[in-house]
């Protein structure tokens, strides 16, 4: 479905029409805005357009929208594929049985019996041990209010640095009572390497915000100082954008500290291996971190996102986490 | 009814009653809504979620079925495909709670025509592979064994607010919500920070709740509200036909396991086993033929059905004529006796169904048939399943077992929105139940809709090609496997 941006400003003009005959709320609305702290109706309108422009599933962020739906997956399935079903030391019966080989070797109905205690298992162990999440970039919220309402998670806390979008973020959490009546989901006006680094992390998200950086390499430094030993930096940015700045700047400038910037040809593919690299090449960090999973994903204008087998190219997304 | 579905006036009812919010409210307590309700409270995702089912109608004969069954079978009788019943037994849960007695499987379906009796085919599950074709089993039935696995699931649930509520004799007054979203597009967002003026559609009850439905699903059947409040088009038409049912004894119990359907020009009659001596019958006609059909004499009824599985349709017409003028005429089954008595003799014991004995008093029924498909099942915040999604031609047994597919797939696509941890009444998690279920029922819904108009004519060269169609049909093993296939929902 292709809808514009001028579709959008149709919607908001219909309801403005529409609310010229709603007097009541109107000046419930006034009367709020008096005591509201020196933000103008304009301005809160402003707000409101940007959320629902930001929020408008058919709008100008379908793609970051359709985008989320994978990155969950890939969120949830690698936190879920890494716990530690049974702990050291665990009597056999009161563990979960987990075959020493391929479980697709099995009977069907043994293997599925088997998989699903192993479900069971990990559901239990993440309700026991609620994470807590950090969302680095969080524009709008698409990401942080889904990891809001998955059971396991603690609470989220989204940061970002543009001050407008964390209005609509705000402004789009009261649509969802359950976001709104629990204290789970909090934004506040920040970048990261102003989050105290006593503030530990069991996951830091950098979703699409990485190509906006100067300093990307910065950054990720910053996020894996604020994870907690277990958790997990989870990122997604393009493969071409993000060369151009992780080479020249960070490669060139600041790491080998020979080449200014624009010197590397931006036709050339850029692929992921160069946050491998990075995080390698340094033995402290290389130490403390491995990066779990990569993943190539693209985008099917009538079908979605998907993953690709190939991480070196177009978008990508990553899970780097700290080891234990 | 609906005092209004308009939008506009929507604002009204939300700002002087609170309403309830819920996360699903399901208009309808037919199969299709309690189904839902069952399935989604058995899944482990979406067990959490706040449920309310909502029926206009009473569902004590549904509860009183459960404890004192009726002792003759009731007139809705639906046919179950193996693929219904497997899911009734691993997601929802509920085939532990059918009365077993009353279902009845069968592996095969004779089906022949009216205007040659040569052509012949036979559906036969073994050649899928499958021991069943379909169960048959009464629609009370099924509903009862959902109410009481809603029940369990009730007890079984700690948290009073994780428990189902169902409101029976209570019509749904009016269906409101933000006007924009008729439009498929995200509504307004107000610019009141914590005072949230929820998007959420508002369900006005005729016991003077309202409830307001982060998702709100429309089962309530044909002429279904949600369906007309979410402005979703239903395109269709009406057959000019009727369906006829009735509970009828065969002279005794038939042990092939067999159903049998024969297509008249007025349209498809079909025996359908049940258990014992028992059958229902399918009957679709016109209008005139299908009003004689419920009011000729319970004593000449049964006779009318043997006939019209086997005379040829002059006879029938004959036989019709008399009935016309006086419905309690007993020389019309002299008529029809001395008639069959000429049929091929070497046909009746194996080419027939079991002659019919009696009609159980006042089963017999009479509805209009229809066939509809509504352009989406989705919308923001609302989605449509069963009946009012789509309705079928009952010529092949479909109409239920599409609605247990459509909540299947709804089920998924919602166990799926909540692992991403959306909100489940966005389009992102809802369109994916339409892109799951909305093409194999246009399928389905094409294939008998072409049936049907195939096989209610006499004219010569469609019979010669009907004729040769089923006939090559029969043979050609493959062809016949998939609609085999389509039939038992594999
Ligand atoms: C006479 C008859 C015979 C049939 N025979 C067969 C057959 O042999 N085989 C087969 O497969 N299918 C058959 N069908 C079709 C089958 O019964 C339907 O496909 C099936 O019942 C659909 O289930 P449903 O839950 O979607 O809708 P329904 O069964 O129509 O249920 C809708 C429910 O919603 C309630 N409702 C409607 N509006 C409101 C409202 N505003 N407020 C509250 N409640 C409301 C109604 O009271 C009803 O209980 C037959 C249908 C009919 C009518
Ligand atoms: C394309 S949006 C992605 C939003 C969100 N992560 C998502 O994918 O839904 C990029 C966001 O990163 C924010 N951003 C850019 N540089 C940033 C920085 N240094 N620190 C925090 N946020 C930043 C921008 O304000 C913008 O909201």
């Amino acid at each position: 479905m292709l809808f514009s941006g001028r579709h959008n400003k149709r919607v908001i003009h219909s309801i403005r029409c529409s609310r010229s005959f709603r007097g009541f709320s109107t000046t419930r609305r006034a009367a709020h805005l008096a005591n509201s702290s020196n933000s103008s109706d304009e301005e809160l309108h402003h707000f409101s357009s940007l959320a629902s422009s930001w929020w408008d599933v058919n709008g100008p962020q379908r793609i970051l929208h359709k985008m989320n739906l994978l990155r969950m997956d890939f969120i949830y399935s690698n936190v879920r594929k890494h716990l530690v079903l049974n702990s050291p030391g665990i009597s056999e019966e009161e563990g979960v049985y987990i075959p020493p080989y391929n479980p697709d070797l099995l009977p069907l109905e043994i293997r599925n019996q088997i998989l699903e205690e192993q479900e069971a298992k990990r559901d239990e162990i993440l309700l026991e041990n609620k994470l807590n999440v950090l969302d680095v970039g969080c524009g709008g919220g698409i990401l942080s209010e889904s990891l809001a309402r998955l059971n396991f998670i603690e609470n989220v806390k989204g940061i970002d640095l543009s001050p407008d979008v964390l209005k609509a973020a705000e402004l789009h959490k009261t649509k969802d009572p359950l976001l709104n009546s629990s204290k789970k989901l909090t934004y506040e006006l920040m970048g990261i390497e102003s989050v105290p680094k006593s503030d530990e992390y069991d996951i830091i998200t950098m979703f699409e915000m990485l190509e906006h950086v100067n300093y990307p390499a910065q950054i990720l430094d910053e996020a894996l100082s604020r994870v907690k030993v277990g958790g997990w930096v989870f990122l997604s940015t393009i493969n071409r954008d993000f060369i151009s700045w992780f080479t020249t700047i960070l490669m060139g400038e600041h790491v080998l500290r020979i080449v200014p910037v624009g010197t590397h040809s931006l036709d050339k593919y850029i692929n992921s291996t160069e946050i491998i690299d990075w995080l390698n090449n340094n033995k402290d960090r290389s130490s403390r971190f491995s990066v779990l999973d990569v993943k190539g994903c693209v985008y099917l204008p009538a079908y979605g996102w998907k993953f690709t087998d190939c991480s070196n190219v177009g978008n990508y997304m990553m899970a780097i986490r700290r080891d234990i | 009814m609906f005092r209004s579905l308009s939008r506009q006036l929507a604002t009204k009812a939300s700002i002087n009653t609170p309403s309830k919010l819920q996360d699903v409210v399901i208009i309808g307590g037919g199969p299709a809504g309690l189904s839902l309700l069952a399935a989604l409270k058995s899944s482990n995702k979406t067990k959490h979620l706040k449920c309310t089912l909502v029926e206009g109608a009473s569902l004590d004969p549904i509860r009183n079925f459960g404890v004192n069954p009726p002792p003759e079978y009731t007139n809705r009788v639906v046919s179950l495909t193996p693929k219904t019943i497997e899911y009734m037994r691993d997601k929802i849960g509920n085939w532990n709670f059918i009365n077993q007695e009353r279902v009845n499987f069968y592996d095969t379906i004779v089906a022949y025509d009216s205007q040659d009796n040569e052509a012949r085919i036979k559906f036969d599950a073994s050649t899928i592979g499958d021991s069943v074709l379909a169960a048959m089993c009464e629609n009370l039935n099924i509903q009862s064994s959902l109410l009481e696995r809603i029940e369990e699931l009730n007890l079984n649930t700690m948290d009073p607010e994780q428990k189902s509520i169902l409101y029976d004799n209570t019509k749904v007054v009016e269906i409101t919500g933000p006007e924009v979203a008729a439009e498929h597009e995200l509504p307004y967002i107000d610019p009141k920070e914590g005072e949230p003026d929820l998007d959420w559609p508002t369900v006005t009850l005729s016991n003077g709740e309202s409830l307001q439905a982060r998702l709100l699903v429309g089962a309530d059947g044909f002429n279904s509200s949600v369906r007309k409040f979410s402005h979703i088009a239903s395109r269709g038409w009406f057959y000019n036909r009727f369906g006829v049912v009735a509970t009828v004894k065969l002279q005794y119990e038939d042990y092939r396991s067999l159903a049998w359907q024969r297509f008249l020009t007025t349209g498809p009659l079909a025996i359908l086993p049940l258990t014992d001596n028992n059958a229902t019958i399918v009957w679709s006609s016109t209008p005139e033929l299908s009003e004689l059909l419920v009011s000729v004499d319970d004593a000449i009824f049964p006779h009318l059905v043997n006939a019209a599985m086997a005379l040829e349709e002059t006879d029938l017409s004959y036989i019709y004529s008399l009935l016309k003028k006086n419905p309690s005429d007993m020389n019309a089954v002299e008529e029809i006796k001395w008639r069959m008595s000429r049929v091929d003799s070497s046909l009746v014991d194996e080419g027939y169904p079991l002659p019919l004995e009696s009609v159980v008093p006042r089963s017999r029924a009479r509805f209009p048939l229809k066939m509809a498909h509504a352009d989406t099942y989705t919308a923001p915040r609302v989605a449509l399943i069963g009946d009012a999604a789509h309705s079928i031609h009952p010529l092949a047994g479909q109409g239920l077992n599409m609605g247990q597919s459509d909540v299947a797939s709804l089920v998924s696509a919602l166990e799926d929105g909540v692992t991403r941890g959306l909100d489940i009444g966005s389009t992102l998690v809802l369109e994916q139940y339409t892109a799951n279920a909305w093409p194999s029922n246009h399928v389905m819904l094409g294939i008998c809709d072409k049936m049907h108009k195939i096989f209610s004519t006499d004219w010569p060269p469609i019979v010669f090609f009907r004729g040769f169609g089923i006939k090559s049909l029969n043979m050609l093993g493959s062809f016949k496997d998939v609609i085999v296939r389509a039939l038992s929902g594999r």
